[in-house]
């Protein structure tokens, strides 16, 4: 007989609340002292998807090395760790574990990628050892779900929300047109179809990629022949930076110029320029955004992000990356100043669900913390680029559209974002 | 670093009997009493039990009153016939094992500590646990008459021989102070035969229908059938192997298989599958997972090496499939597997993103699973399941100091037996805790439970693929730390054996930061917040 048949759930729950009664009231945390904080992300810095993306940690480490020159947070000083994962899943999660165990950091924050932080959830055990996974970088759905992922806080709104808002645009815009779509062949991808599915968007010709597909010689060549043959008026590109790049490169090189629209992930125009993709070719180009463009100074957060950028991140060019980055850094340092002195991992989790959606942040999308729901930003703009490659905003102005993952519909956002902190610096 | 492998341990087995005793071929048919010879202080018993099972017992005259009772790992019940890989050429043998491997170092560590040492061979092989563990009760019987002065016995023994100390200790719990599990089996029987039938049945579903795998005949029929199995597989594998780069299926592949590959889906990404549906670590000796040679740093890992790992390790797995499941049935009268209810998709769901590009993408991976959906199952015997249970019986329950160790990336006693018993055994703690503070409410005193449980790791190192100027991986470099098949190095096995000695003798463990210090000596962790994946089949 199984002994585990044996052991009444009352007894193990009466096990585990005697732990707790037994636990010190306040148990030093895993990087945490009395004057520095460690986090640690793991990104790809090089390989397939690197470009663009490793720009990210930098950023971070710009924005927190600013706050710790005026002080820190609660008297503590940030130190991230960063860990080259390569985009390689079974690499991510070994480089977690060594964030985890041998650099002992007290919170990952900024990781990037669905299937990377999947397996890290998965293969680290962030939920059964409590440790928090701040602002990913990923909009897959799935994260938001509290249940599955107790430990993890989406930032960037969800790819379904994504794809209901260019759903949305099509169906005003394209209506009868006949349109394609390159998504990445994994969660990232599909959470999109689900949400082009709600949008009651059906594609002429779809494409998938297997994730570090497109670094394979003619493979996103292929991809534009296929597109040729179709004919599409209207082409989606879902995908990272990388196979977005490699899409347009190839277009470029085979003077195919259908309509393009472009997902934020591979939207950066600044990356997309640095891989062979000539800005004039992004003229007219359709680009979503849940922050405000890096080219718009007027922002006040991007005002202060580029001043960050030029004193702590020297000779890196502001772009999207860096402020999706300073961004993270942002929220990271507004949550543990709400975790208040005694900072535990328990105590920073239920910091971000009691007040997260109020924090002070760049987006121009509500944000949707709260005990029950781990979804960060929750829409988009919609901009045009122009000849240089700039995202600009449709109408002249941001106008946000909100929606959810579900079957809620895509509505034009009332959010008011409250104003930045002064300095910039943890209110 | 020194390891002790399979393919070594058999050949240094009867080198080292005869090195120590010289005289393992003269042992009495069936002696009442041990016949024991003294060489260089060391006095050499042999004997057998009355169930026909040779044995060996070591001691010096500075012999401390504990004895560690070794239990050796599988060994196949049927001569293997030249040219199979690992196997090939042996021959059934019962030679006492009384250390590991009959390795000579990890004998003269235990004997210069004051330890006796003992072991049998068993009467029988392959899946033999109820045997041995009553060939083991007998010979500690025997040796404690040998030596009155015995006060400890350690059981220990790796791979199988942990279902063999492990139920030792669950059932005569008086006997045993103490168990050591190298590379441990534990786990339930239905894990096991899950494990090793997922894969072999994916394998033949795809690469060769004529692979029997289950329901093998009685008898010299039911052997011969197994021989051709071993045969076909390994011809399957050697095709797989030489098809890794061009995707090219074995030209013994099944209908289905064929019309996959017509759809240009790798065969390569069809083993992967069967490697994660049936839970084959994605790291083997060799493949690390996680490089890639130059100018492929990024696509190896994530397109080729998963298959090249599980290819690594499928030569076990496959090999002790046939071995296992054909004996299995043989003592259990009918088909062990049954896995009617099982759902390969279920199975693969959380992996299908982390290998999507090994995989071909998702619309490889439906194809792949809509194949495996569309093929009739195997069905069990009742019966015979039920019986298989009573050949391999553990709980996992630990009623004494007990010491593991897991390699995480094993491909044939998988992680996932260690971790079963470190979930069984937090259970098992927290219920004791429960009990204890309960009593409290009567008596007033508390008496806390003692963690009876050290659980050691070897972790898989994080990069260690050697590549050939070719560019392909050199599977003849050393093996990985923390891959393969219990490869343990003498200083581990020592140190293993004195911790449970200790704990034997003191009735507990010591601190966490001495166990932690002791095992980081030898390479060791003692990481309790590491977490292997659990057997697929208990989710």
């Amino acid at each position: 007989m199984n002994r585990r048949k044996l052991i009444p759930a009352s007894a193990v729950i009466a096990a585990a609340s005697l732990l707790l009664s037994a636990a010190p009231a306040q148990a030093a945390e895993q990087g945490v002292t009395a004057s520095s904080i460690k986090l640690g992300i793991t990104v790809p810095m090089t390989g397939i998807a690197s470009p663009g993306y490793n720009k990210i940690p930098g950023a971070m480490k710009a924005y927190f090395d600013y706050v710790n020159a005026n002080g820190g947070v609660n008297g503590r000083k940030i130190n991230l760790v960063v860990k080259d994962d390569q985009y390689i899943p079974t690499l991510a999660v070994a480089k977690a574990n060594e964030l985890i165990l041998k650099d002992k950091v007290f919170a990952l924050v900024g990781t990037l990628g669905t299937a990377s932080n999947k397996a890290i959830a998965r293969s680290a055990q962030l939920s059964a050892r409590g440790i928090p996974a701040l602002f990913v970088n990923t909009g897959f759905s799935g994260f938001a779900d509290k249940k599955a992922y107790p430990t993890t806080f989406s930032l960037l709104p969800s790819y379904q929300m994504e794809a209901k808002v260019i759903g949305k645009y099509l169906d005003e815009n394209f209506k009868g047109k006949k349109v394609g779509l390159i998504y990445q062949d994994d969660d990232f991808g599909l959470d999109a179809l689900n949400g082009f599915k709600q949008a009651k968007i059906e594609f002429d010709i779809k494409i998938p990629y297997a994730s570090g597909s497109q670094a394979v010689a003619g493979v996103a060549g292929t991809w534009i022949t296929k597109l040729q043959a179709a004919k599409p008026d209207v082409v989606v590109l879902f995908g990272v930076s990388s196979a977005t790049a490699a899409a347009l490169g190839n277009a470029f090189a085979y003077k195919y110029a259908p309509q393009w629209i472009l997902g934020s992930v591979g939207g950066d125009p600044v990356t997309l320029a640095a891989n062979k993709v000539p800005p004039a070719f992004l003229a007219g180009a359709k680009g979503f955004s849940f922050a405000p463009s890096p080219a718009d100074a007027t922002d006040e957060y991007i005002k202060m992000f580029m001043d960050v950028n030029t004193t702590y991140n020297k000779g890196v060019t502001f772009d999207n990356n860096i402020v999706a980055g300073m961004t993270s850094a942002f929220l990271t340092v507004q949550a543990i100043k709400a975790a208040g002195p005694n900072l535990t991992r328990a105590g920073l989790i239920a910091a971000i669900e009691k007040s997260g959606a109020t924090f002070a942040n760049p987006s121009l999308t509500p944000f949707a913390y709260s005990a029950t729901s781990h979804v960060g930003a929750t829409g988009y703009w919609i901009g045009t680029y122009d000849a240089t490659g700039s995202l600009k905003p449709d109408g002249g102005k941001y106008t946000v559209y909100t929606t959810d993952s579900g079957t809620g519909a895509v509505v034009t956002s009332t959010y008011k974002r409250p104003a930045m902190p002064a300095k910039g610096l943890p209110n | 670093m020194k390891t002790i492998s399979i393919k070594k341990r058999l050949v240094a087995l009867a080198a080292t009997a005869a090195l120590v005793a010289g005289v393992t071929t003269s042992v009495p048919a069936q002696a009442a009493d041990p016949a024991c010879t003294t060489a260089a202080s060391v006095t050499t018993c042999v004997g057998t039990t009355s169930d026909t099972a040779p044995y060996m017992f070591l001691t010096t005259p500075a012999f401390n009153g504990t004895v560690l009772v070794w239990s050796h790992g599988l060994r196949p019940n049927v001569d293997i016939p030249a040219g199979i890989p690992s196997y090939g050429g042996y021959k059934v043998t019962n030679t006492p094992e009384p250390a590991p491997g009959g390795d000579a170092k990890v004998i003269a560590a235990l004997l210069g500590a004051g330890y006796g040492i003992a072991g049998s061979g068993f009467s029988r092989q392959g899946v033999n646990v109820q045997q041995a563990v009553a060939t083991n009760v007998e010979l500690i019987g025997v040796f404690k008459k040998q030596y009155p002065t015995t006060k400890k016995v350690v059981a220990w023994g790796a791979s199988l021989g942990t279902l063999i100390s492990q139920t030792l200790a669950e059932k005569n719990p008086t006997l045993v102070d103490a168990v050591a599990l190298m590379c441990p089996a534990t786990a339930p029987t239905e894990a096991l035969t899950s494990y090793f039938g997922d894969f072999m049945w994916g394998f033949k579903t795809f690469f060769d229908p004529s692979i029997k795998g289950f329901g093998y005949s009685a008898g010299q029929a039911g052997y011969a059938e197994a021989m051709g199995d071993l045969v076909k597989f390994f011809t399957a594998l050697a095709k797989l192997q030489a098809g890794l780069v061009s995707g090219a299926w074995p030209d013994t592949s099944s209908a289905a298989g064929k019309a996959l590959e017509a759809k240009m889906i790798p065969s390569r990404s069809a083993l992967t599958l069967i490697g994660l549906m049936a839970g084959v670590p994605m790291r083997s000796e060799h493949i690390d997972g996680t490089s890639g040679p130059v100018g492929s740093e990024q696509l190896f890992p994530l397109a080729i090496a998963p298959a090249v790992a599980v290819l690594e390790n499928a030569g076990t797995v496959g090999l002790a499939e046939i071995l296992l499941m054909s004996d299995a049935e043989a003592q259990s009268g009918g088909i062990v597997f049954d896995n009617t209810k099982t759902d390969y998709a279920a199975r693969v769901d959380a992996d299908r993103d982390v290998y999507t590009f090994a995989l071909s993408g998702n619309d490889a991976i439906n194809g792949m699973l809509g194949v495996l959906a569309a093929t009739p199952k195997v069905t069990g015997s009742a019966a015979a399941i039920a019986k298989a249970k009573t050949l391999l019986s553990i709980t996992g329950t630990v009623k004494h100091p007990t010491v593991m160790v897991t390699t995480e990336s094993d491909q044939f006693t998988v992680a996932g037996a260690g971790q079963w018993m470190i979930d069984g055994y937090a259970t098992q703690f927290a219920a004791e805790k429960a009990a204890a503070q309960k009593a409290y409410g009567k008596t007033k005193t508390y008496k806390a439970p003692v963690n009876n449980l050290v659980a050691l790791w070897d972790k898989t190192a994080t990069s260690y693929t050697k590549f050939t100027a070719a560019g392909t991986p050199d599977l003849t470099a050393t093996a990985g730390k923390g891959a393969g098949h219990c490869k343990f190095t003498p200083d581990q096995y020592v140190a293993v054996a004195k911790m449970a000695a200790n704990a034997a003798n003191t009735g507990k463990f010591p601190s966490g930061g001495a166990v932690s210090t002791a095992a980081r000596k030898v390479g060791l962790s003692a990481d309790n917040k590491f977490r292997a994946p659990s057997f697929k089949s208990l989710g």
